[in-house]
């Protein structure tokens, strides 16, 4: 359960990584949900797998290098929704799947708004409605992310 | 790695357990995310990292752009005859009438060169530029950056001007192998020096932070320039060529009480439309001659740093704008 049990929350979030930068047709560009909290809030809350809020960072920071953004953007931000998910963890865990994705949905919004901050520090324009979508797509999807990274991570269980 | 993470994983009270460790490590790292933001946005010893870090990130873009510039390809391959064949004439067309429109151009440029020397004015250099695809691959909607399918290995530079069919995109940011990362002219960050005619205004274009827009301050009040006025590089800084059309003046403000005019420009290039852009090969250019006005490329502005040498438009201008830092 050490060396290659580590292995797979590593590639989903590389995955959510590449995610982050398929190109999508311009008019869905902003559903675009925020995969990398996503799945990194599943092995948080599952495994206590990435918990670490230095692993937080280093994703962040991977997702600043690839997405072009100011370095330290998506690090600050995935990393308070690690330490938010690690301080109600032990609530989150037992509520059922629709309650969970308000929560997770809360966690994005929060979220929006400390990216919002720091875009409007940056004076890089404000943005219009669309910036709030991400947070809602990734409340509606969260039950079916949950169960298709469930899904991955027994897997491996019943392979071994 | 350190054993609260254990407590918490086991027991159901760890969260408590972990509380005060939790909130000074979360202190620790957003200190750390908000300097290093503060460090990137200056454009200071940040740069390091992102070099370095090329070597991680460009196969991880590679990879994501991979598929589709498979699929591209693939597709062109089976592309149907007729299909391929009307594409041809179509453009055979556009190239006649392309050539038909710039048939008077060696004429002028010989014309212009008497007259440069005439006026004993330095010549005009000639523009090497590589064509370069974009990639596909989509970055943050806020950092105002693309992504081009050249790089390091076809002689790309940081620094080199950037334009498509209408006018200037931006500047290579970031160069890797094989990609290469483009700054918009409308970051925030980015600062061009230009000229509006036919008043002969200079100015910095300052990034306004949405595509169709470009901020000029600093104009003097008395400026002449109008709505509908061409903007186009000034040529200081040594960076851009002169005379590369960028914007069309949108709207002029003079405040009263305001020390300068300020205007809203719309950019002519294509911002985010474009599939095929132009990068400007500045360096070793052939027609430079020694001694002309083309200042150093090697020392001119950086999009992060907006030093912009505005030493010759004191005196022409009532008041010289000044190129400060950004906010």
């Amino acid at each position: 359960m050490n060396r290659t049990s580590s292995m797979k929350p590593a590639l989903t979030v590389l995955a959510a990584i590449a995610l982050a930068l398929v190109p999508m047709p311009d008019a869905l560009d902003p559903w675009r949900p925020y995969w990398a909290a996503l799945v990194m809030i599943y092995w948080h809350l599952e495994t206590s797998r990435l918990q670490q809020l230095g692993t937080a960072f280093v994703i962040g920071i991977a997702l600043d290098l690839t997405t072009g953004t100011l370095l330290g953007q998506h690090a600050l931000g995935l990393v308070i929704i690690n330490f938010l998910v690690g301080r109600f963890r032990n609530r989150l865990r037992f509520f059922p799947p629709w309650q969970q994705a308000l929560a997770v949905g809360a966690l994005l919004f929060n979220d929006r708004i400390v990216q919002l901050w720091i875009i409007g520090l940056l004076e890089r324009g404000w943005p219009d409605w669309t910036w709030w979508l991400p947070p809602l797509i990734g409340m509606l999807l969260w039950p079916w992310i949950f169960l298709l990274l469930d899904a991955l991570r027994s897997q491996r269980r019943t392979v071994r | 790695m350190k054993n609260s993470p254990r407590v918490n994983n086991r027991g159901d009270r760890g969260t408590s357990f972990d509380a005060v460790g939790g909130t000074a490590r979360l202190m620790f790292y957003s200190l750390l995310a908000i300097s290093l933001m503060a460090l990137d946005y200056r454009g200071q010893y940040v740069d390091r990292i992102r070099a370095v870090s090329g070597y991680v990130v460009e196969p991880m873009l590679w990879a994501v752009d991979l598929p589709f510039s498979g699929v591209e390809r693939f597709a062109s391959v089976w592309r149907d005859r007729a299909e391929t064949q009307r594409r041809i004439r179509e453009l055979e067309r556009e190239l006649v009438r392309a050539r038909a429109r710039l048939g008077r151009v060696p004429d002028l440029e010989t014309e212009n060169a008497q007259l440069r020397a005439v006026l004993e004015t330095a010549r005009r250099t000639e523009q090497e530029f590589i064509a370069a695809e974009l990639a596909s691959i989509d970055l943050d909607p806020f950092a105002h950056r693309l992504m081009v399918r050249r790089g390091r290995a076809d002689g790309i530079r940081p620094g080199m001007p950037v334009i498509d069919a209408r006018g200037v995109l931006g500047q290579v940011e970031q160069v890797f192998s094989r990609l290469s990362q483009v700054i918009l002219i409308s970051d925030p960050d980015h600062a061009l020096p230009v000229q509006i005619l036919p008043g002969g205004e200079r100015t910095i274009a300052y990034g306004s932070g949405t595509l169709d827009r470009l901020r000029l301050t600093d104009l003097p009040m008395n400026a002449s320039a109008e709505p509908g006025d061409l903007v186009v590089t000034s040529g200081i800084g040594g960076r851009f060529a002169p005379g590369l059309p960028v914007a069309r003046i949108e709207s002029i403000r003079r405040q009263p009480g305001q020390a300068f005019a300020t205007a809203d420009a719309m950019p002519l290039a294509a911002m985010d439309r474009n599939r095929l852009v132009l990068i400007l090969k500045a360096e070793n250019d052939p027609f430079t001659e020694p001694g002309g006005d083309g200042p150093s490329e090697e020392d001119a502005i950086d999009p992060h740093d907006e030093t912009v040498t505005e030493n010759e438009s004191g005196a022409e201008d009532a008041a010289a704008p000044d190129a400060g830092d950004g906010p």
